[in-house]
């Protein structure tokens, strides 16, 4: 842990900073001490800037650097605005920011589909819908329970020593994500049997050669070092579709994972039924 | 994992823990069931990331699946939070915690919302000068006679 702190200073600095900006801008005990926000924003802002900045200096394009830093510091600036908001108008639609912030993290990670479905859902059936309820719930304005926090100490801290924790957890130097055990024992009979099987180990070298553009890592003289990484062994990647390729995408959802996409239809069905019995009913009286 | 997966990840890890400390501290209905959809878009981002990681589809797919079971849980929620509503008019979570464990604490009780305090007192509203005959009292709405007996 000592070593994780000393190699990582910004990383506990930008902790600090944004833990100390979020518990500033957070609304206090008694209603109406309000402190002026722009110091809680700065704090905040500075926290946001130098977490982003301990993460590494990643090889790519200075449009893709440029597009994930507004895209990262406005989800988590927006996120903690939400958090913070004493207007629940207000914090619904800083959830709405946030919401796009995510979906153009997606787009930068190649999964243009799923953005546009973020979209769709979120920011234009989830927000409309929460809106809705607050507007309706709350007429006469502002409510004292909304100018309040509980526990936002011990909260905000315990949460932020939790983040720390899993920086230091992903940022471990032997931290190895994406060698799966299947692959090493396939590895090992690939290497037995000379005259390779045709069939799991023909697949996933089939599924790590087809690695998209997107993605610069694999060093192309020693494809040999960076084994192959398949997924799941009943669904290996496609080789003639990159990942997020909305054709193998669609593939994958109606072949493999049929069976889950009735069973999500029939969770939709269930939910509105539910939706329907739950809500008040007009001979119950008005709201 | 490169530095371009690591910080996708840690950006889904700040998003997740912003959605725990809005549902720890938040005393809005509304806002706990928001906070922890943020918590959701953490978990999403960080499954997208690990899709990439893996070269496979199964992260953006399951992400998929998250995203119908949200979009259901919004609507149950909404439903429970309007049915809640009606029955304490009002969206504190605090006029729940009878529902609480049964060794915690009661929490704080504060000053009541100053909607509805139902005892006639309006605050800053004009004084007009009084003229005709004297009214009876108003009748109580029932809103404040709702809320008033919830509080108590």
């Amino acid at each position: 842990m000592m070593d994780w702190l000393q190699a990582h200073p910004m990383t506990v600095v930008g902790l600090v900073l944004w833990a100390v900006g979020v518990l500033w801008l957070m609304p206090g005990k008694q209603a109406g001490s309000t402190r002026p926000k722009i110091p809680g924003l700065l704090l905040t802002a500075a926290g946001l800037f130098a977490f982003c900045l301990s993460c590494g200096k990643p090889q790519t394009q200075l449009a893709d650097e440029v597009m994930f830093w507004v895209f990262a510091v406005s989800a988590l600036l927006c996120g903690v605005l939400m958090i913070t908001a004493r207007n629940p108008v207000y914090a619904a639609l800083w959830f709405a920011l946030a919401t796009l912030a995510t979906c153009g993290l997606f787009l930068l990670q190649s999964a243009p589909f799923l953005a546009a479905a973020t979209i769709i859902v979120y920011a234009g059936a989830v927000i409309v819908t929460f809106l809705f309820v607050i507007m309706l719930a709350q007429q006469s304005g502002a409510a004292g329970y909304d100018q309040k926090s509980g526990q936002s100490v011990m909260a905000t801290i315990s949460a932020f020593i939790l983040l720390g924790a899993v920086a230091m957890t992903l940022q471990q130097e032997k931290l190895e994500i994406g060698v799966p055990v299947v692959v090493a024992k396939a590895k090992e009979t690939n290497a037995a049997v000379a005259p390779s099987p045709p069939n799991m180990s023909a697949m996933m070298q089939a599924s790590g050669s087809g690695s998209p553009a997107g993605l610069p890592t694999a060093p192309a003289d020693a494809p040999e070092e960076k084994p192959a990484v398949p997924g799941n062994l009943l669904s290996s990647a496609d080789p003639d579709h990159a990942v997020g390729d909305l054709k193998g995408l669609g593939r994958s959802l109606f072949s493999d994972y049929l069976f889950a996409v009735e069973l999500a239809g029939t969770l939709l069905l269930v939910a509105s039924i539910g939706a329907i019995a739950l809500a008040p009913r007009r001979e119950q009286g008005a709201l | 994992m490169t530095p371009e997966d690591l910080r996708f990840l840690l950006v889904g890890a700040g998003l997740f823990i912003l959605g725990a400390i809005g549902f720890l501290t938040r005393r809005n209905l509304i806002l706990m069931v928001l906070s922890a959809e943020l918590m959701m878009h953490g978990v999403s981002m960080t499954l997208v990331t690990f899709g990439r990681i893996h070269q496979t589809q199964e992260g953006q797919i399951f992400t998929i699946f998250t995203l119908t079971v949200a979009a259901c849980e919004a609507g149950l929620a909404l439903a429970l939070v309007l049915s809640l509503y009606r029955k304490s008019h009002s969206l504190d979570i605090q006029l729940w915690s009878e529902l609480r464990e049964p060794d915690m604490p009661a929490p704080v009780q504060d000053a009541p919302a100053r909607i509805d305090d139902g005892s006639g007192s309006y605050g800053d509203t004009p004084k007009l000068t009084p003229a005709g005959i004297v009214p009876k009292d108003p009748p109580r709405t029932k809103s404040s006679a709702g809320a008033s007996s919830a509080r108590t």
